[in-house]
């Protein structure tokens, strides 16, 4: 037990500090990559293969603060993306914007649980 | 019918409040009647909460929208069997589930030792306690009762949950969660009756082998269901949700084997009543997990109020434990010690430890967000590269005395003996690592260490089938003389099976993306995959497209792949993957496409050889198999055990 345990302090002290975990209205003035949480928020813009990439603002979950940072991604797009949803993707904040790393966009399974829609039919 | 449901959820919950109230009391006082009365008044709660669970499939069943739990997660186009399966789409479902396969567990189990009367005295409280705290939150918290005016239609379901797994993968989890909790009870049962002999583990022995083959089961048909539903090519993404069915299994995995040490040696008293607080309260903390909305998963869970609750309770269960345990350790101390570091029973503890390490670096990094945030004030979680370095430093080890451990004698075992004894297995690892490395899988250091453990504990295996069937007469006979060994043997081939297919599938995986034209070809690990055209496709809520792939294999046609794109009127889009299955590699072909706008029907092809991965969902058949021999009745251990317990089967008093 004590090797196991010295094998996990180990790893966690040298390597396993892992990654921050940001939302929109706390990337600001981070340098590095990180992971940024949040929802899509319209409009959505140009597309994941040209050049510019697909453009979107994501702002913080379940939030009513005007908070907003914009996204640009290249790659493929998940399953379930659209404005509403909640996605988790990995990047770097350059001028103001979010540059998505490739292809590391993730949409959040709207598993069982998932908040009521907001309103009745 | 919602205010019956509500009665028969408030007549639950007075039931098994009289179970923990009356049953403490008269086992305290050591009065039998009013034990009786208690352990009664806990069989009858199955019922109660029976009525209550008709009432909402009923109400499911029919899109009784009056009711806001039907509204908020059926609709009237829903299909009947998605429909039903909403029970445990919702949080209200899901905690009506946990109490009725809760009651339902703990009325068979405590009728099942009704006979082991100073030990049932002081279990049914336990189950009283756990059933009253789900009774409460279903009747004064979270009720599935609540009404409504009707509303014209419902929200309906999301259309991954829209698969035939939503029907098995979840009440299998609950009943593989919740059934943690019959060892977990006889366990502070024995406790607080003073009674720590291998009673509560013989009693339980089934229970904990039956809970930990579901949450097992569960988390494979969750991982197949990952597969092919969600169209990233993987089965397991070390997210805290799955983490929350991972870490009770680790640790009921562990216990399940320690016990028999308990058993033949009478060792390891202490640390089995660890491992089962450990399981149950593990259990309880993927509850708390997935309600709470505390740590970031890339499952939508919502942020709901009943997180506070159930940290209270998993507090609560924690110290109760950790009191107990301390309590009774001059009771739990054994005089019999490690004779020999190179043994039966040490082999077993190596293993213990190691299962118990892997489920605490897990547990930390499912808790990293949370101390991350407390101590540096920022949330940062880990990922992939962390969950594997651990499952490669316990894992792989793991894996090797798995091998090891059924060939090392009891008490001591000498070298020699050793040397004899694993000769072939040595062979058969160095034969297939070499053979391996001579053919190129050098690439991945972990998967060939895999491979070459697994070809060790494999050897070994069989040559215990073998001399086991030469010494029974037959295969049948000696599965039959002792199931619980030799389905434990076919459990480990299961985990074989597992090991090759996640190596094969992850260390040795190709991964190719490319945009391609019409007419265009992508190479892949020796598949060729050309993209012919596309075709529309309309289904009943949904518009969609498939992008046509001709797989050839050096030259040859072997199959046709068609992934693409569903456009959900309500959900948006969703991906389609399509999987060629080859016999040859029991491996898969993983296609997903996606269209490239503006320019004339271009795709975006993802394409994953996956080597092996088949043999983890065939590992699934063989560990239920080898799960169901273990736990199959066993008439010559029963007459064993009925001789060694009779003794003290009905103590004087209660």
């Amino acid at each position: 037990m004590a090797a196991a345990l010295a094998v996990f302090v180990v790893y966690t002290a040298l390597a396993g500090n892992g990654v921050a975990q940001l939302t929109p209205s706390t990337v600001a003035g981070h340098s590095g990559t990180v992971t940024l949480v949040g929802a899509v928020v319209g409009p959505l813009k140009g597309n994941s293969y040209e050049r510019g990439g697909l453009r979107f603002h994501l702002a913080d979950i379940g939030s009513a603060t005007p908070a907003r940072v914009l996204v640009d991604y290249h790659g493929s797009v998940p399953d379930l993306f659209k404005v509403g949803r909640h996605i988790v993707v990995n990047g770097t904040m350059r001028n103001g914007v979010f540059v998505a790393q490739r292809g590391s966009l993730v949409t959040k399974c709207p598993s069982k649980y998932a908040p009521a829609k907001s309103s009745k039919t | 019918m919602a205010p019956l449901g509500r009665a028969a959820l408030l007549l639950a919950f007075g039931l098994v409040a009289y179970a923990l109230l009356a049953g403490s009391y008269a086992a305290w006082k050591r009065r039998r009647r009013l034990a009786l009365s208690a352990q009664n008044a806990l069989l009858a709660a199955f019922p109660a909460t029976l009525v209550a669970a008709v009432i909402l499939l009923v109400a499911l069943g029919r899109r009784d929208m009056t009711f806001v739990y039907v509204w908020q997660h059926t609709s009237h186009k829903l299909p009947l069997g998605y429909a039903l399966s909403a029970f445990w789409g919702g949080q209200e479902g899901s905690l009506l589930l946990w109490l009725l396969v809760l009651t339902g567990y703990a009325g068979l189990a405590v009728w099942l030792n009704r006979r082991s009367r100073e030990l049932i005295a002081w279990t049914v409280p336990v189950f009283g306690l756990v059933a009253g705290f789900f009774a409460f939150m279903l009747s004064f918290v979270s009720s599935p009762f609540n009404v409504q005016p009707a509303p014209t239609d419902g929200q309906g379901m999301v259309p991954s949950l829209q698969n035939p797994y939503m029907l098995a993968h979840p009440p299998m989890l609950y009943l593989g969660y919740v059934g943690l909790t019959v060892p977990f009870a006889f366990a502070m049962g024995a406790l607080l009756s003073g009674r720590t002999d291998e009673r509560w583990i013989v009693a339980t022995r089934r229970w904990t082998l039956a809970a930990w083959t579901f949450l097992g089961v569960g988390q494979l048909i969750g991982a197949h269901w990952a597969y092919v539903e969600i169209g990233w090519g993987g089965y397991y993404a070390w997210d805290p949700v799955e983490n929350a069915a991972l870490m009770p299994w680790l640790a009921a995995t562990a216990f399940l084997h320690s016990v028999m040490i308990q058993e033949k040696r009478g060792m390891l008293k202490v640390w089995n009543m660890i491992l089962v607080a450990l399981a149950f309260n593990l259990s309880l903390f993927g509850t708390f997990l997935t309600r709470s909305g505390v740590i970031d998963s890339i499952h939508s869970f919502a942020k709901s109020s009943i997180g506070g609750w159930f940290l209270g309770f998993l507090a609560l269960m924690v110290v109760l434990s950790v009191v107990l345990i301390r309590w009774r350790l001059p009771l739990l101390r054994t005089k019999t010690r490690l004779e020999s570091l190179v043994s039966r029973e040490a082999t077993f503890l190596y293993n213990n430890l190691l299962l118990v390490a892997l489920c605490l670096t897990i547990l930390w990094g499912v808790l990293y967000p949370i101390l991350s945030q407390a101590v540096r004030g920022e949330t940062r979680s880990v990922s992939k590269p962390y969950y594997d370095f651990f499952l490669h430093t316990f894992g792989l080890p793991l894996l090797l005395l798995m091998g090891l451990g059924p060939l090392v004698a009891w008490r001591k075992a000498s070298l020699r003996s050793l040397g004899k004894t694993f000769v072939a297995p040595f062979a058969a690892a160095v034969v297939t690592g070499v053979s391996l490395l001579a053919l190129g899988f050098g690439s991945s250091w972990p998967g060939l260490l895999a491979y070459t453990f697994s070809a060790f504990v494999a050897a070994s295996i069989l040559l215990e089938f073998v001399r086991g069937c030469a010494a029974a007469g037959g295969m049948l006979r000696l599965i039959g003389r002792n199931r619980r060994r030799y389905g434990g043997y076919v459990v480990h081939a299961a985990v074989v099976l597992l090991a090759i297919g996640i190596a094969g599938s992850s260390a040795y995986q190709t991964q190719r993306e490319r945009i391609l034209k019409p007419g265009q070809s992508l190479e892949a690990a020796g598949y060729t995959l050309t993209y012919t055209g596309l075709k529309a496709v309309n289904g009943p809520n949904y518009t969609g497209f498939r992008a046509l792939l001709d797989v050839r294999r050096g030259g040859s046609h072997v199959a046709s792949l068609d992934p693409g794109e569903n456009n959900y009127a309500i959900e948006g889009p969703a991906n389609e993957a399509s999987i060629y299955h080859d016999p040859r590699s029991i491996g898969d072909v993983f296609t997903t496409a996606q269209l490239v706008p503006k320019t004339n029907g271009s795709i975006d092809l993802k394409v994953f050889v996956k080597p092996l991965v088949n043999l983890i969902w065939i590992a699934g058949f063989v560990f239920v198999a080898g799960a169901l021999i273990a736990m199959w009745p066993d008439a010559v251990e029963q007459r064993r055990l009925a001789a060694r317990y009779a003794a003290g089967a009905a103590p004087a008093g209660i």
